[in-house]
């Protein structure tokens, strides 16, 4: 039995698990402020415009089995291109994850821990990071198939639970801004399908690398319900000038859950669940970045690595001198970000494509 | 110099000079004086020698017989063919069957008998013919220990031994060594009767349904109880020897047609690789043979019970016995066993599957119910409802201690109330750990030491550890509970949750002679409903795919064909 590989039932809960915490803690208020009320048909068109990408992935991968972006650029430019993509994938998980790590810390610091400085709330991460990466690759993506369902349920149950809150009426005007912010601005919503980014990296790590195709289009389409979801519950719950100055908004939704005169205030089960789904999160980012490191560098080990990329991860998320700054960093950068580097990969694809055409 | 010992002379931990006794240590060649790292001491064992005097010198250095009151020595004459040679009979006393010992080999090993008178130097006729007057007659030379073993020991395991090594091994274990002069040869002759346990009811793992029997010390005895209950040829037990020193015999089992080859090999393998100087119990053995890790579960299944274990020798499991242990090992084990019960099988489906979904929930409970408490009166006190959260300030009014170091005291109070019942001769621990529960429970509350409500906590979390049928796991959760306070403390759910991701990842993390410990459900795979619920006992057609049996079917798609 491979221990070594990933399942693909495990593979569609990784690009999941990389989306679904930004899209609880703050993306479903990022994208409700961008398309205002046509956020539902904003995140339709986006999910389907992402599953043609994620048909383009598995198509321009077609050609070269069992190989990931590094290994797809080494052949298109040589060991210095490869190296160049493999810092700016690097940066870019590295840059969001300490910045989303951040974000979720202040929300925790504002709920739970008003009177602690935010330097131990973050270290608490940090250090559990640090603990499960000295484990093998393959245990958070296990860990993630166990929570993830989990998360799942807790989104649904705040779907359902809120059902008697919802005002269906908010959904109008069904154009939102308009044609042109729906569905032309809405288009860098592209970026909140972060998990993207991930499936480059995905070919050499499958079971079964023919399911690729599988993997991704299921992945995204996931992604795209698992958005609905969330966006619509904060849609239908709040006024969306109120949903977007929440600092988590979908943790006030859960405020107004009720079962009975009994069960009137479990939000902090929904933290919990969300916190490990974080966890989740924050440690694949950092074991792909190690992976990625150890094959520019050709090493064997790649333990010392972990701890210099977490505190890496560690200073970044100190950087921002306030809350508005990471707030800007969410609704502005992160999703061009996330944009520019799906299009970096599906670039690098085209011309290892032509590459290989040209040479026969 | 480098950084390290730069820190550790810096910061590093000095002995003060005090007076410590130690035994004398050659530190450049530790094998010269240690008798333990002497690897060369088996090898070098001698063999049997002709001269019946050398012999004895030998039997008395080795076993010290000068001081070892219970190895005895018996020396006499042995008539064969009417010529009498010196013998020695070397054993044990109280490991042998005296009577046996008496009629069945000094008896005729000493008495003349008329079979016995023929001239030693008369060579046997084997056969006889008669051509042209002319007698043609076939003749086997006399070869003395040939006919010690064929006709003057009338017993049914004898064997002919060269060296001291095996002469040895068989003497501790139970057997008699004959000796006899001018033979470089030694026989062992199988008359154990020592007093040994009988088949008794399990101790540990009581079932209502099901046999009860249980092991024994004896491993000849556990072995039959498994080829009793498995009723086939396929059923493999091989024979290995663990200790340097105690050569304590341990036995691997498995179903030659079920059982992975791949999985026998790893388990022989690591079995047949320990340098250690003994081995007195199965559960020494189940550490020696998984490689730690930081949670301490266990990873190999314990069973004191032969219907279970030969259940899982049917699914494909691999079972080490170990002579003087009363306990089966079966490997690998992966999570979901240790929270199954023999008696599931023995139940109706919908019974068993209640009771393993309690005992999950037991689980979580051990693990988690006491650090949740402190999370919640800690940090979350709106999840509690209004009218229940005024109980419990009330209760609290008179305790002037934080939540933490009341359920700590409790806890603690707790594991030493178990293990004193535990320690205690048996007739008093019921009544040690009902006095301790209740009269230092009641006193702690009256006292306004701790809170009613946590004494609840505390038995529920004390009860629902003993609802897991595996000791050792349950163990585990007992203590990783601590942990669970303490980040339960620290950061409320919050703490539980990292935790809980920490906990899950180590346990991901690990691995059963190669299978994930979470198996089936992380890494997540069709266990054709081998997972942790039992399907109807028509549905189980199939052995765990995790065990890459060699059978992969158990029965038919149509098991009850009355039915049909």
């Amino acid at each position: 039995m491979s221990t070594s590989k990933l399942g693909t039932f495990e593979a569609i809960l990784l690009v999941l698990s990389i989306l679904a915490p930004f899209t609880v803690i703050s993306l479903s208020r990022t994208m409700i402020n961008e398309t205002k009320s046509s956020v539902l048909i904003n995140i339709i068109y986006i999910t389907i415009i992402c599953l043609v990408i994620a048909f383009l992935i598995y198509k321009l991968f077609k050609k070269f089995p069992g190989l990931d972006i590094l290994d797809i650029s080494q052949y298109v430019g040589g060991n210095v291109f490869k190296n160049i993509i493999g810092f700016i994938f690097i940066f870019y998980f590295i840059i969001t994850s300490s910045i989303f790590l951040r974000s979720f810390c202040e929300g925790l610091k504002v709920v739970y821990f008003p009177y602690t400085d935010i330097v131990y709330v973050i270290l608490l991460f940090i250090i559990a990071i640090a603990v499960t990466n000295t484990l093998g690759f393959n245990s958070t993506i296990r860990t993630t198939s166990i929570i993830f369902p989990f998360l799942i349920v807790s989104i649904i149950l705040l779907f359902v639970g809120n059902l008697n809150n919802f005002s269906f009426y908010r959904i109008f005007p069904i154009q939102g801004d308009g044609f042109e912010n729906t569905f032309l601005l809405g288009l860098t919503n592209i970026g909140c399908f972060a998990g993207i980014t991930y499936l480059y990296f995905l070919p050499p790590l499958l079971k079964e690398p023919k399911k690729f195709k599988y993997v991704s289009i299921l992945s995204v389409l996931l992604s795209g319900l698992f958005i609905i979801m969330c966006v619509a519950t904060l849609l239908f719950m709040f006024s969306i000038y109120i949903s977007t100055d929440e600092i988590m908004p979908l943790f006030s939704v859960s405020r107004y859950i009720e079962f009975g005169s009994f069960f009137q205030r479990f939000e902090s089960l929904f933290l919990l669940i969300w916190t490990i789904s974080f966890c989740c999160y924050l440690s694949i980012s950092c074991k792909f970045s190690t992976q990625i490191l150890k094959k520019i560098f050709n090493l064997k080990d790649s333990s010392q690595l972990i701890y210099i990329l977490l505190i890496l991860t560690f200073a970044i998320a100190l950087l921002p001198k306030n809350y508005s700054i990471i707030n800007y960093f969410e609704t502005n950068i992160y999703r061009y970000l996330s944009l520019a580097l799906i299009f970096l990969g599906i670039f690098v694809l085209v011309l290892s494509n032509l590459k290989k055409k040209a040479g026969g | 110099m480098k950084v390290k010992d730069i820190i550790n002379n810096v910061f590093g931990y000095t002995p003060k000079n005090t007076y410590h006794f130690s035994l004398p240590d050659d530190s450049d060649n530790p094998e010269s004086t240690t008798i333990q790292n002497s690897k060369d001491d088996q090898k070098n064992s001698p063999n049997i020698f002709e001269n019946i005097d050398t012999n004895l010198d030998y039997i008395k250095t080795k076993y010290n017989l000068l001081i070892n009151s219970d190895i005895v020595t018996r020396n006499f004459i042995l008539n064969a063919r009417g010529k009498q040679y010196k013998a020695l009979l070397l054993y044990i006393d109280g490991m042998i069957d005296s009577q046996a010992l008496n009629d069945f080999v000094l008896e005729p090993l000493m008495m003349r008998n008329k079979n016995n008178l023929f001239d030693s130097e008369q060579n046997r006729v084997i056969s006889e013919a008669v051509t042209n007057n002319i007698t043609v007659r076939k003749v086997k030379k006399f070869n003395l220990d040939e006919y010690i073993q064929n006709c003057l020991i009338p017993q049914n395991n004898v064997k002919k031994e060269t060296s001291f090594k095996d002469i040895f091994s068989g003497v501790n274990s139970g057997n008699c060594a004959l000796f006899v002069d001018t033979l470089p040869v030694c026989f062992n002759i199988d008359i154990k009767g020592f007093k040994q346990r009988s088949i008794s009811q399990p101790e540990n793992e009581v079932v209502i349904k099901g046999s009860h029997e249980a092991f024994v010390e004896n491993i000849r005895t556990n072995t039959s109880l498994l080829r009793r209950l498995t009723n086939n040829e396929n059923l493999i037990i091989e024979n290995v020897k663990v200790g340097k020193i105690t050569q304590t015999n341990c036995t691997v089992c498995y179903m030659q047609d079920i059982t992975n080859s791949d999985l026998i090999a790893e388990v022989k393998y690591r079995l047949n690789n320990l340098e250690v100087d003994s081995l007195l119990s199965a559960g020494e053995l189940e550490q020696l043979l998984t490689d730690n890790n930081i949670l301490g579960v266990p990873k190999i299944l314990v069973s004191e019970r032969p219907d279970n274990a030969v259940k899982n020798l049917l699914q494909g499991r691999v079972i080490v016995l170990v002579n003087g242990s009363p306990y089966a090992l079966i490997m690998p084990a992966v999570l979901i066993d240790f929270l199954s019960s023999p008696e599931d099988t023995n139940l109706k489906t919908i019974f068993a599957n209640f009771l393993k979904r309690i005992r999950a929930l037991a689980a979580f409970f051990t693990l988690l119910l006491p650090g949740l408490y402190v999370a919640i009166t800690s940090f979350h006190r709106e999840i509690i409802p209004t009218e229940l959260l005024y109980t419990i300030l009330g209760s609290r009014q008179s305790v002037p201690f934080p939540t933490i170091f009341e359920i700590i005291i409790m806890e603690i109070s707790f594991e030493i109330i178990r293990e004193a019942g535990l320690r205690v001769p048996s007739p008093i621990g019921p009544t040690l750990g009902i006095v301790g529960a209740l009269v230092l429970g009641q006193a702690a509350v009256s006292a306004g030491i701790v809170s009613p409500i946590l004494i609840i906590i505390v038995a529920i979390t004390g009860i629902s550890s003993f609802a897991i049928p595996d000791f050792t796991f349950s163990f585990h959760l007992r203590f990783f509970r601590f942990a669970f306070i303490l980040s339960g403390f620290i950061a409320g759910f919050i703490g539980i949750g990292i935790g809980i991701f920490v906990y899950l990842s180590t346990l991901c993390d690990i691995e059963s002679f190669g299978i994930p410990y979470t198996t089936p459900y992380a890494p997540a795979i069709n266990s054709k409903n081998n997972g942790f619920l039992l399907p109807p006992i028509w549905r189980r057609e199939y052995r765990a795919n995790y065990l890459a049996s060699k059978r992969e079917k158990k029965q038919d798609k149509i098991s009850m064909k009355w039915k049909f």
